[in-house]
């Protein structure tokens, strides 16, 4: 079955309950010249169900914030707190198993795994949770973004848009309580972009998903319910 | 959460999408070759220890002038050993008027225990293996006797006081020695018959032989039971030292085995290590997404790690099931040249295969492998961030260690494994040096190259890494290579050179100098060549430096018999051929008389050294001389060899007779009795048949060595490829990109020329030198050969090396140049 995107409505309910919430964060990198800062100070709450767009020019340190509250990375200084978890007193282990239970993602360049099928790309966060359903499970989202024929291809088969809802199913698959969106629509043409970010709001709302999207598309932004432009590495 | 099972299902995933495809190749021809080499090696160890076994009819043999306790014989039956005796002795026989003084050997019932006899009947053309010596009442004889003493088959022949039926003609006699017994015209009783004949009195010179046979573990047992208790007159052998030149060339063979399983596991190891680097990069990107997805470090190592045990087990079973192939198809190949019971494989050498097969792999592949679990989820977002490198001197321990435990094992030699492995290690954080300074070297020469060089080189150089282990790589391949290439030829040379087709295979003895020349004019006649006539002098060392050598000499050294007996003492104005003084010098044009020459290890065993003093006994008289040099000589090479080697004139004055040695071929055979009548008092050393059977067994050893020596280079192939392989995808990528700007085919096709060359070139400049390096320490410490710089791999060597691997490389990238860029940067 897969779902009609244009008649959906893009915005959910959210709670009152942050789902993440920041403070004081920051990320500094040594470099041959020095310390280098590229975000400080940022104090951010999210709510839960809440779709948030995270803006800023390339090098204001888009990338950097979400990989911080996702878990990928560790900050310099300040405090992360996902989904009840406080990242920043976890060790590596356990930010994975966190991003196992919580988080989805959805990359500017799909990020499948290029040996294996549309399907075993949806399958694998399954797999790696131990589901014994993951083949059905797996199948029925990719039914549901509209692949349910292309399940045996591999990455170098589909085109950039069937890619991407590929990475969509695997980002949804496992129902996550936030997914992380970094500008998903940046490698397709925009016809086929604008399709993408149906979908992802679609499903986003069918699964009251918590949605941290970045972009640079002021309209893509406009879609989400709140704006958090990133100005030098501060919110501005 | 079934790991095991994923751990399954990604490695059919990555075997389907051709990620495994090299890495399991490398795996298969190092399990396959090891394991072929192993079970070809201890299997034909086995049969060649069953040869030589034969020549020795026995596994172990102790030799005395008495019967053997009667407590050892009980001790030998209770670990389940055949027995068997032989008692050799001479005696003059007379028939039809005619006197032979023969060689009698009496056999108990179980004789040959290894081996067999062969004879033959009056047409001489059929010969007969015979599983038992003569029965009681018969007398098998050398077809010569029959000729000394006008006898024919069936008629009577008396030995001692007992009479004998003379019923066959013995043709060939497994354990036929180079002694005195064994060397005169040939005998053969039963034992039940040696009482009767009355010939062994008390004090009468009979060699006892006590033979055992049985299961190799309980021969050992036996002899290290038996070895403490032996008195003076009593030797024990076995193969290895019963005769030194047959033990030294099957040493010689097992270690060059020993040594081609090390070369193969190592240059399949260098395959596996590079085609696991690509694995692990071409797996980056994956395992930060399943990171991302949540999966822990441990749980990303656990899925790689049990990937590759299964692939490891599957592929070695394989390799082993290949290999077992193999040694099959070789022995079917050699089934001319091998004897024609052949020693069994051996069932452990096949899970020896195996635990190579995975020790291998892990031990090579681990630490790529360990670079994945570092692999950071933030990869997902930025590509450029690579894993750190794993821990990098206690990982490569690991492996290091347990692989020198593999070719511990694998030789069963600690002095081959640390001889190998310290230069090894040395050479290769040279080498690491020297590479990355050839490449900064070459870094300087960039501006003033020309287009084509510089993309070469540039491309190097941007990869600085990657080229540098790559090189590495090569280098140890061709090392590998070159070492077997060169130790093969140096050992056959070896082998050749002491055994040439003509070698001489008969020594004449006691002639006397009036005969000198008419024996010269006799062989001459003939068309036999002769070495030099050697004056002997038999003497007994007594005194050195005016103390008894038997306060000396330490138990069982060559020292000690040499002291217990007469030495065979000669005197000469030119340096004999094959000795060479090592200390002191060979007397002038006008020599001093009372000097003296000394065998090297003879010295080395009674501590003699220059200037000193040495006290004979010659014929009841005292001889006084000063040693003037140390010799080093070759025991083997079937001429006249001596331990004391006298300045000439120095024993005129003792009563002398000559000996010399010359090659006989079986047609002239029969001039041996025509010599005998014109010389009788001279004693004639038939070695012929010995040298035969050595001659065999050196060709056997030779035709093995050289299927190892295709095994090593048919590995060392597989690393070029997959070595190129390894950082191929980077190297399409960035000549794709050129193309999109506008590369020409032409240019990009000799810009790989010469990247590849230059690497190829570089390696086999590098390896040359290694080799040299572990060639001098190999022949010095291990092998004991002469060394000699491979000076035409000086040349050979680098060339070839920049040929194959440019072609090979050139051949790997033609996709670049055949396809449309644009294809290959999506692929990419």
């Amino acid at each position: 079955m897969t779902i009609a995107t244009s008649n959906l409505n893009m915005t959910q309910p959210k709670s009152s309950t942050p789902i993440i919430v920041t403070e004081k964060l920051g990320k500094s990198v040594a470099t041959s010249t020095g310390t280098l800062q590229i975000l400080s100070g940022i104090d951010l709450a999210i709510l839960t169900g809440e779709s948030v767009a995270i803006v800023g020019e390339s090098g204001s340190g888009k990338s950097t914030l979400i990989s911080l509250l996702a878990g990928l990375d560790t900050p310099s200084e300040g405090t992360v707190n996902l989904a009840g978890k406080a990242l920043t007193q976890l060790n590596e282990d356990g930010r994975a198993a966190v991003r196992n239970e919580s988080v989805g993602f959805v990359f500017q360049s799909f990020q499948l795994i290029s040996g294996l099928t549309a399907l075993e790309n949806v399958m694998l966060p399954l797999e790696l949770r131990g589901d014994k359903n993951a083949k059905v499970t797996a199948s029925q989202y990719l039914d549901r973004v509209g692949l349910a024929h292309r399940l045996t291809h591999t990455p170098k088969q589909l085109s950039g848009g069937e890619q991407q809802r590929v990475a969509l199913a695997r980002a949804f698959v496992t129902q996550p309580a936030v997914l992380f969106a970094d500008e998903p629509t940046g490698n397709l043409d925009s016809q086929t972009g604008a399709k993408i970010i149906d979908l992802l709001f679609a499903l986003n709302t069918e699964n009251h998903t918590t949605l941290i999207l970045v972009t640079h598309d002021q309209n893509l932004a406009s879609r989400c319910q709140r704006t958090v432009k990133l100005v030098g590495g501060r919110i501005g | 959460m079934n790991l095991a099972k994923l751990a399954l299902r990604m490695l059919w995933r990555d075997g389907r999408s051709g990620e495994l495809t090299i890495l399991a190749l490398a795996l298969l021809i190092a399990v396959t070759s090891s394991t072929s080499i192993t079970l070809f090696a201890s299997r034909l160890q086995a049969t060649m220890t069953d040869q030589a076994a034969e020549f020795l009819a026995a596994d172990l043999v102790i030799t005395s002038h008495a019967d053997l306790p009667e407590p050892w014989l009980k001790k030998s039956a209770e670990f389940q050993l055949n027995q068997a005796q032989t008692a050799e002795f001479t005696s003059v026989l007379m028939e039809h008027d005619e006197i032979l003084l023969a060689g009698i050997k009496s056999v108990s019932q179980a004789y040959p225990l290894r081996g067999h006899l062969k004879s033959s009947t009056t047409d001489y053309l059929s010969e007969h293996i015979e599983a038992h010596g003569p029965s009681a009442g018969e007398a098998w004889v050398e077809k010569r006797v029959l000729s000394a003493l006008k006898l024919k088959l069936g008629e009577p022949l008396t030995v001692g006081e007992k009479a004998l039926t003379v019923s066959k003609i013995i043709t060939y006699e497994p354990d036929k020695r180079g002694d005195l017994y064994s060397l005169a015209p040939r005998v053969m009783i039963n034992n039940q018959d040696l009482a009767a004949t009355n010939v062994l009195q008390p004090g009468s010179h009979v060699h006892y032989a006590h033979q055992f046979s049985g299961d190799p573990t309980k021969i050992n047992q036996f002899k290290q039971w038996v070895k403490p208790q032996l008195n003076l007159a009593q030797r024990i052998m076995d193969v290895h030292e019963d005769r030194p030149e047959l033990g030294s060339a099957l040493e010689r063979a097992e270690r060059y085995l020993g040594l081609s399983s090390i070369v193969v596991i190592i240059i399949s190891g260098v395959a596996i290590a590079m085609a696991t680097r690509r694995y692990t990069e071409r797996h980056l990107d994956s395992t930060a997404i399943m990171r991302c997805l949540g999966c822990r470090q441990n749980t990303v190592l656990y899925l790689f790690l049990a990937q590759f045990i299964i692939l490891g087990l599957l592929v070695s079973s394989l390799g082993c099931g290949f290999g077992w192939l193999l040694q099959e198809f070789l022995f079917t190949m050699l089934k001319n040249l091998l004897p024609q019971t052949l020693g069994q494989p051996s069932v452990l050498a096949l899970f020896m295969g195996l635990l190579t097969g995975i020790t291998v792999l892990l031990g090579f592949a681990l630490p790529p492998l360990l670079q994945l679990r570092q692999v950071t989820p933030v990869r997902v977002l930025r590509r450029d961030l690579a894993p750190l490198a794993a821990s990098g001197w206690l990982v490569y321990g690991i492996a290091t260690g347990l692989i020198v435990t593999l070719i511990w094992r694998y030789t069963n030699d600690l002095k081959m494994t640390a001889t190998l492995f310290s230069v090894g290690l040395a050479v290769l954080l040279g080498l690491g040096f020297l590479t990355r300074g050839g490449l900064l070297l070459a870094r300087g020469l960039l501006p003033r190259m020309s287009l084509n060089w510089r993309f070469g080189l540039q491309s190097l150089l941007r990869n600085n890494q990657a080229t540098t282990s790559q090189i590495l790589a090569f280098t140890i391949t061709l090392v590998a290579m070159a070492l077997t290439f060169v130790v093969r030829n140096d050992l056959l040379d070896t082998w050749q050179k002491q055994l040439p087709d003509q070698a001489p295979n008969h020594f004449a003895l006691n002639l006397f100098s009036d005969q000198l020349p008419t024996l010269q004019n006799q062989m001459q006649a003939q068309g036999i060549k002769s070495n030099a006539f050697f004056p002997v002098v038999r003497g007994r060392l007594i005194e050195i430096n005016n103390t008894p050598v038997q306060q000396l000499v330490s138990k069982d050294t060559q020292g000690e018999s040499a002291t217990h007996r007469e030495l065979s003492l000669t005197s000469t104005t030119e340096l004999p051929e094959e000795n060479t003084v090592i200390k002191g010098s060979w007397w002038s044009a006008q020599p001093q008389p009372n000097q003296v020459s000394v065998e090297q290890k003879l010295a080395e065993s009674l501590k003699i050294g220059l200037g000193d003093q040495l006290l004979f006994v010659i014929g009841g008289q005292k001889l006084s001389a000063t040693v003037s040099s140390i010799r080093a000589l070759r025991w083997d090479t079937m001429k006249p060899n001596f331990y004391m080697i006298f300045s000439p004139n120095t024993l005129a004055a003792y009563p002398t007779t000559y000996i010399t040695s010359f090659y006989l071929p079986a047609s002239q055979k029969n001039y041996l009795n025509q010599l005998v009548k014109s010389f009788p008092a001279v004693t004639i050393l038939e070695v012929d048949q010995i040298l035969q059977q050595f001659k065999t067994l050196l060709k056997q050893l030779t035709a093995a060595i050289n299927y190892v020596l295709y095994f090593a280079l048919m590995a060392g192939f597989t690393v070029l490829f997959s070595a190129i392989y390894a950082t191929l995808d980077n190297r399409i990528y960035e000549s794709a990109l050129l193309r999109t700007f506008g590369a020409g085919r032409g240019l990009l096709r000799l810009t790989h020329l010469i990247e590849f060359g230059l690497i190829g070139l570089f390696s086999g400049l590098l390896a040359i030198i290694v080799t040299e390096i572990m060639l001098y320490a190999l022949y010095s410490r291990v092998l004991h050969i002469t060394y000699q710089p491979a000076w035409q791999l000086w040349v050979t060597l680098p060339l070839l090396s920049m040929l194959a691997v440019s072609l090979v490389g050139s051949w790997a990238v033609r996709k670049v140049v055949s396809v449309p860029p644009i294809q290959v940067l999506r692929d990419s």
